[in-house]
């Protein structure tokens, strides 16, 4: 198999799901669902492969590149797998829906061109694909219509600045060295003056940023993210955003190099310094805003900025357990935040399309498999031992402290408490406490949708007690960066300053919960009761009403709420309304009377003839 | 390898030993403190004995899960916190593993309680949550500045660092931070001013409120072992540990009765109170020991 054949099947499938859904819906599901594994399964044959395809047409006499190597495979799989997993869940998820045919062919067309997009060797092709992603995200964000289209249009406003920004660094790219492809530019790019490189560098940056939704360009993210379908927004959330990191990590990494990019300076100010700086105000500031959020999807979605910050500071960290603890994030965040949006999905589903945090509770009785699924994401988030999310996370760290940067590391360890407070709340408000009556016929969520919850929470776990898995292929790529090499076995890191043993650590806490549980098996017997049967000293329990869940942080939103605002957010939207302003104002002077423009004509001929004369000369 | 496993079962024990001396500790001194006669020292393991054969209610599945995993959080934590010369997990992660251990704890709790279905519950652990922000804060400072100062993140190296060099708290780099960290103390510990969480007169002991027998028993023994871990964290990073179990044991009995004489004379806070106390001096002490650690380095 090449790679432009798995290509055709990706976007070709894609094209003919749309075409068999005006025949039959039935067969348009199993074909959707048969692509998608068919690609996921393609991708997969090109493990440790190292491709690079030209293609046999070309552009203005330049060759256009097809290419996989360890870095481009790491991010094909996860996009195929969130990918596939997503159509699965999406079987019951949009079967009662307008427009399934559309939506399923948007859903596969997305995947194509993000395989596209990593499997792009020069700056065309990338540029075809990264614009087919942005244009059929936009249509899927505003699927829903009502609060979506206001969602879409500011994704797309923001995404069309990133592509501009794009064409100048691809085009300034080709004016310099007269070619498109990334390794033929990567070779030019080590005698590139620090000018160039630092102009490259910002507007990549801009581009990638947008789309990671790194602060101070998340702004399209939180209201993309809550009204897209919930499918879909697990992609999103979980892979479509990673594009940016792709992109960041090939124009620093791959195109610039890391030696050039950490030799970049102005005084004492690094660009690598604020990249870094960048990632842990993307950090702190979100996961906080999260905490603050009544919107179940919102909540995620503040928090998708708030683990891009891991990521963005990670990788502009530069040492090889920050990339590695960066790249594995990107995975692991694609596992776990990809399931906490399926299970608000499903939670969605069957409540009507509720998702406000205040008026649930109690669903844990109801939906348990939901809920296992909801609580192993939310133990990923957090970065809880035995899950993926933890070994991540303890790479950063240790690369910052190890590397003396205890004001990042207090950054990145203050999010990972916001991120356990606005979990907590998520997972109670949602599955704990008392059931409301409304609630007390609620079905299970439908067997599509808890085969992905089961499959993504197994992966959790399973790359947290066995990380070096995926850690394999991350060290592959780091190592052809240029960064030390990084010793791994299945279990973990070996590195020169201490093991994570992350089997000690699983075993550690399977035997201390195996020990804590034989003393409750074998102490007094406990009898089963029911949610109503709790203590109200005394009175009775008011039926319905005997839950505590607004607000659930109610004095550290007084404290805190007034000061956690999205000001860029604000800023974005002055401006956008001082433009209109302005706008208006020139709209004036254009009032469509040839009268007024030939007074205007005489009145400027006036103002230069007297300009003329009574110059100083 | 003996000593090794000696020292996995040792040192729990030890742990809970320690925590429910310092439990009956905390009931006889408070008694004396306010002349009355209390109850003996051994009240907490008759109370123990009592709660573990009594017959009593679950909430089901997550209400049992939830306060196994944070005993058993509380257990792995021990085993990677070095108590005197016994520390079994010494060689994987260090203090950054202990930090995320001890996640598991309020977690284990907090999904018990949700179990619990009892608004009580629930404002407890809001409070708790809202607490361990509060001192999470300069707490992080506090072992940042240490980690920076010693360039390790092995507690073992640390407190061996202090047993050759001097104890952390009387050394110029890290006085502030051992300052800061003394502040933020009781609210660690859960004992007055900061008892929001447990506050019985408001909410019913919150987070015990459904407990009853077994559930009661582990919820007292995870308070014992929390003691001792609190208490064993700032004996290894400023107190210079212990080269023997009883010497660090004398050092815990120490810090916990200059705790205790605080919780007898002050009344409670406020969660904001709390807060705002928490975020004001511990923090800006904090802030400075640790730009005094980068500093000195």
């Amino acid at each position: 198999m090449t790679l432009g054949l798995l290509l055709i099947v990706a976007f070709g499938g894609a094209l003919l799901t749309y075409l068999l859904g005006k025949i039959s819906s039935k067969l348009r599901d199993v074909w959707a669902v048969l692509v998608s594994l068919a690609v996921l399964f393609g991708t997969a044959t090109f493990y440790g492969k190292s491709v690079h395809d030209a293609l046999s047409y070309k552009f203005l006499g330049l060759p256009l590149v097809l290419r996989t190597n360890e870095l481009s495979w790491f991010f094909a799989i996860a996009i195929c797998g969130v990918g596939s997993l997503s159509i699965i869940f999406s079987l019951s998820y949009i079967k009662n829906r307008e427009r399934t045919d559309f939506y399923y062919f948007l859903m596969l067309l997305i995947n194509a061109s993000m395989l596209g997009i990593v499997f792009a060797g020069d700056l065309l092709s990338f540029y075809v694909f990264w614009e087919i992603m942005s244009w059929s995200t936009f249509l899927l964000i505003s699927y829903n219509r009502g609060n979506a289209l206001p969602a879409g249009m500011k994704y797309i406003v923001m995404s069309v600045i990133g592509s501009a920004a794009y064409l100048v660094a691809a085009l300034s790219l080709y004016a310099k060295y007269s070619t498109l492809t990334f390794s033929a530019i990567s070779t030019q790019m080590t005698t590139a003056s620090p000018g160039f490189t630092l102009f490259i560098l910002i507007l990549g940056f801009m581009v990638f940023g947008i789309k990671n939704a790194v602060v101070p360009f998340h702004t399209w993210l939180p209201d993309a993210h809550s009204e897209a379908p919930s499918p879909f927004s697990a992609v999103l959330s979980g892979i479509l955003i990673k594009m940016g990191t792709y992109g960041l990590i090939l124009f620093l990494y791959v195109l610039v190099g890391f030696n050039q990019f950490s030799q970049l300076a102005w005084k004492a100010i690094s660009l690598q310094t604020v990249l870094c700086w960048l990632g842990a105000i993307t950090i702190v500031i979100p996961t906080f805003i999260a905490l603050m959020q009544d919107d179940a999807k919102r909540l995620l979605a503040w928090h998708s900025i708030g683990q891009i910050g891991y990521i963005i500071l990670g990788i502009a960290f530069g040492t090889s357990l920050g990339v590695a603890g960066g790249a594995f994030h990107v995975l692991n965040h694609a596992t776990f935040k990809a399931l906490l949006f399926l299970c608000v999905g499903a939670v969605e589903y069957r409540t009507g399309g509720v998702r406000d945090l205040n008026s649930l509770g109690g669903l844990m009785r109801k939906m348990p498999i939901t809920f296992i699924g909801a609580l192993i994401g939310a133990f990923g988030i957090i970065g809880m031992p035995l899950t993926n999310g933890f070994v991540s996370k303890w790479l950063i760290y240790k690369t910052l402290i190890l590397n003396q940067n205890p004001f990042l590391a207090f950054a990145a360890l203050l999010g990972t408490w916001g991120t356990l407070l606005s979990f907590y709340k998520f997972l109670h408000n949602i599955f704990l406490g008392q059931l409301p009556d409304k609630y007390k016929d609620l079905k299970k969520a439908p067997t599509s949708m808890q085969i992905p919850i089961l499959l993504y929470a197994g992966i959790i776990v399973l790359f947290g007690v066995l990380p070096g898995i995926p850690l394999k292929i991350i060290g592959g790529f780091v190592t052809s960066f240029g960064l030390t090499p990084l010793k791994i076995n299945l279990w973990g890191i070996v590195s020169e300053t201490g093991i994570l043993n992350t089997i000690n650590v699983s075993m550690a806490v399977v035997s201390a919960f195996f020990v804590a549980w034989v003393v409750f098996a074998f102490a007094g017997r406990s009898v089963p009761t029911t949610a109503q049967d709790t203590y109200a000293a005394g009175a009775q329990i008011p039926q319905d009403k005997y839950q505590y869940s607004v607000e659930f942080y109610n004095p550290l939103y007084r404290m805190v709420g007034s000061y956690l605002r999205d000001v860029i957010d604000e800023f974005y939207g002055w401006l956008a309304r001082v433009t209109q302003m302005t706008g208006e104002l020139v709209r004036r002077v254009y009032t469509g009377d040839v009268g007024d423009y030939v007074l205007y004509i005489v009145f400027i001929v006036a103002a230069s003839i007297g300009l003329k004369i009574w110059w100083p000369t | 390898m003996r000593w090794f496993i000696a020292q996995i079962i040792l040192s729990p024990l030890f742990a809970l030993a320690a925590g429910i001396f310092f439990m009956g500790l905390f009931r006889v001194i408070m008694a004396r403190i306010q002349w009355r006669y209390g109850p003996p020292m051994a009240q907490p393991l008759i109370d123990l004995t009592r709660l573990f054969s009594q017959k009593t209610v679950s909430h089901g599945a997550i209400f049992d899960f939830g306060i196994l995993l944070s005993l058993a959080g509380s257990l792995v934590v021990i085993l990677f916190l070095p108590m005197g010369n016994m520390c079994p997990m010494s060689g994987s992660g260090g203090l950054l593993v202990v930090l995320y251990l001890m996640l598991l704890m309020p977690f284990g709790g907090a999904l018990s309680g949700g179990g619990g279905a009892n608004p009580n519950i629930s404002i407890g652990i809001s409070r708790k949550f809202i607490l361990s922000l509060g001192y999470e804060v300069p707490f992080l400072l506090v072992i940042l500045a240490v980690m920076t100062h010693y360039e390790t993140i092995s507690l073992v190296e640390i407190a061996q660092h202090q047993q050759e060099g001097g104890w952390a708290i009387f050394s110029w780099s890290l006085f502030l931070s051992g300052i800061a960290y003394l502040l933020i103390f009781p609210a660690m510990l859960g004992i007055r001013p900061f008892d929001v969480a447990s506050a019985p007169q408001e909410i019913s002991s919150g987070i015990n409120v459904e407990y009853g027998g077994k559930y009661l028993a582990l919820a007292h023994i995870e308070h014992a072992l929390s003691l001792s871990i609190g208490l064993a964290l700032f004996v290894n990073l400023f107190l210079g540990g212990g080269s023997n179990v009883g010497y660090f044991f004398l050092k815990m009995v120490v810090i916990f009765f200059g705790g205790l004489c605080v919780h007898a004379v002050l009344p409670r806070f406020r969660v904001e109170q709390a807060i705002k106390y928490l975020w004001k001096w511990p923090t800006a002490l904090a802030l400075t020991g640790l730009v005094i650690a980068v500093l000195m380095r």
